[in-house]
């Protein structure tokens, strides 16, 4: 198996963006404690990244998408991890046979 | 092979490490088997762009970061555009940095050499499940909230689990086809809306979110690429810091 040099180099640069964008929050926390208000607001952050990066889905299928990506909330309210997987990727390909 | 022991509990450390990170190990589970279709189509989609499965897991292991991995196949060429790549995997990585900060507050107890390497090995799950616990644990008083026996459970097992499935993908390649396609891709979303649920707190903690889900679910209608994800965070932040400026009731 081969690896040429330039795919390396690429997948290098990749890895140094990464790393650095995992790096830079901690680094600038760092030992700082923070602010009452701060700390309100780091609260609240996680659920905002989260959010982000699944709200495509909510605009970007048909409606077999929308109602299965419905069914999922519902079950991640009451269900924990695993069942709620298995009731998301059952709805979704069952409502996309439709 | 031996894992960092919490620095702070030296005189039990080794049985409560062990236990940490056989916790850690099993939390991961879930999330190990949503891993597994999308590293089979990522290994695929490389292959069809010439990676050897060794070059996959190089990709998968060094950079191990799905969503930019995903975009860099898809604007791979040959030769690979350096500076496009990295930029790209920048932007849609900068998430990343907020997610960093959010940990720094669990990580400062541990020496830093240690929270550099468990800072290598933060994806988007691991992230997500060490610190959904951790703040589950401290609500319950448990101490301490985070150890890194825990973190390396869930981060080394949801790490190989990628570099071997993108890698077995790249092997068996284009007699693939697209799986995700059956549903697979709802695993995902599963996860999150979980993770949401846990760190629910009401309503009015909660407006944020929604402002960062609208503003991301527009942006990725309107503008090509990967912005959504950073406008979506920063501008649920924003708001959070506006309202954290009223009295709390």
């Amino acid at each position: 198996m081969s690896v040429h040099l330039t795919t390396f180099l690429a997948i290098l640069l990749m890895g140094v963006a990464t790393y650095s964008t995992r790096l830079i929050g901690y680094a600038l926390l760092g030992n700082r404690e923070l602010s009452p208000r701060a700390k309100r607001v780091m609260d609240a952050a996680p659920g905002c990244v989260l959010i982000s990066v699944i709200a495509p889905h909510f605009v970007s299928g048909g409606p077999a998408d929308l109602v299965a990506l419905i069914v999922t909330a519902v079950a991640a309210t009451r269900l924990s991890l695993l069942p709620t997987i298995l009731i998301g990727v059952a709805s979704a390909g069952l409502l996309r046979l439709l | 092979m031996t894992f960092p022991i919490p620095t702070t509990s030296n005189d039990d450390a080794i049985p409560v490490g062990r236990t940490e990170f056989l916790r850690g190990v099993k939390k991961s589970i879930p999330m190990m088997i949503g891993f597994v279709p999308f590293g089979l189509v990522l290994g695929a989609q490389a292959s069809a762009k010439g990676f050897s499965p060794l070059e996959v897991s190089l990709l998968t292991g060094i950079n191990f970061a799905g969503g930019s991995e995903f975009a860099a196949i898809g604007l791979w060429t040959s030769p690979p555009h350096l500076l496009l790549l990295a930029g790209v995997t920048l932007l849609i990585n900068s998430r990343h940095i907020l997610m960093g900060a959010t940990l720094a507050p669990f990580l400062r107890r541990f020496p830093r050499s240690k929270a550099l390497i468990a800072l290598a090995l933060m994806c988007d799950e691991t992230w997500a499940l060490t610190l959904s616990d951790a703040r589950e644990r401290e609500k319950h008083g448990l101490f301490p909230s985070l150890t890194l026996p825990f973190y390396f459970g869930v981060a080394i097992c949801l790490w190989l689990t990628w570099i071997v499935s993108t890698a077995f993908g790249g092997l068996i390649g284009p007699a693939l086809g697209d799986i995700t396609r059956y549903g697979f891709d709802m695993a995902f979303p599963a996860v999150f809306l979980v993770l949401l649920r846990g760190m629910w707190t009401g309503m009015r903690a909660a407006r944020p979110w929604l402002v960062s889900g609208v503003v991301a679910a527009a942006v990725y209608l309107l503008v090509p690429g990967a912005w959504y994800v950073p406008a979506g965070a920063v501008s649920g932040v924003l708001a959070a810091w506006f309202w954290s400026a009223e009295t709390h009731t």
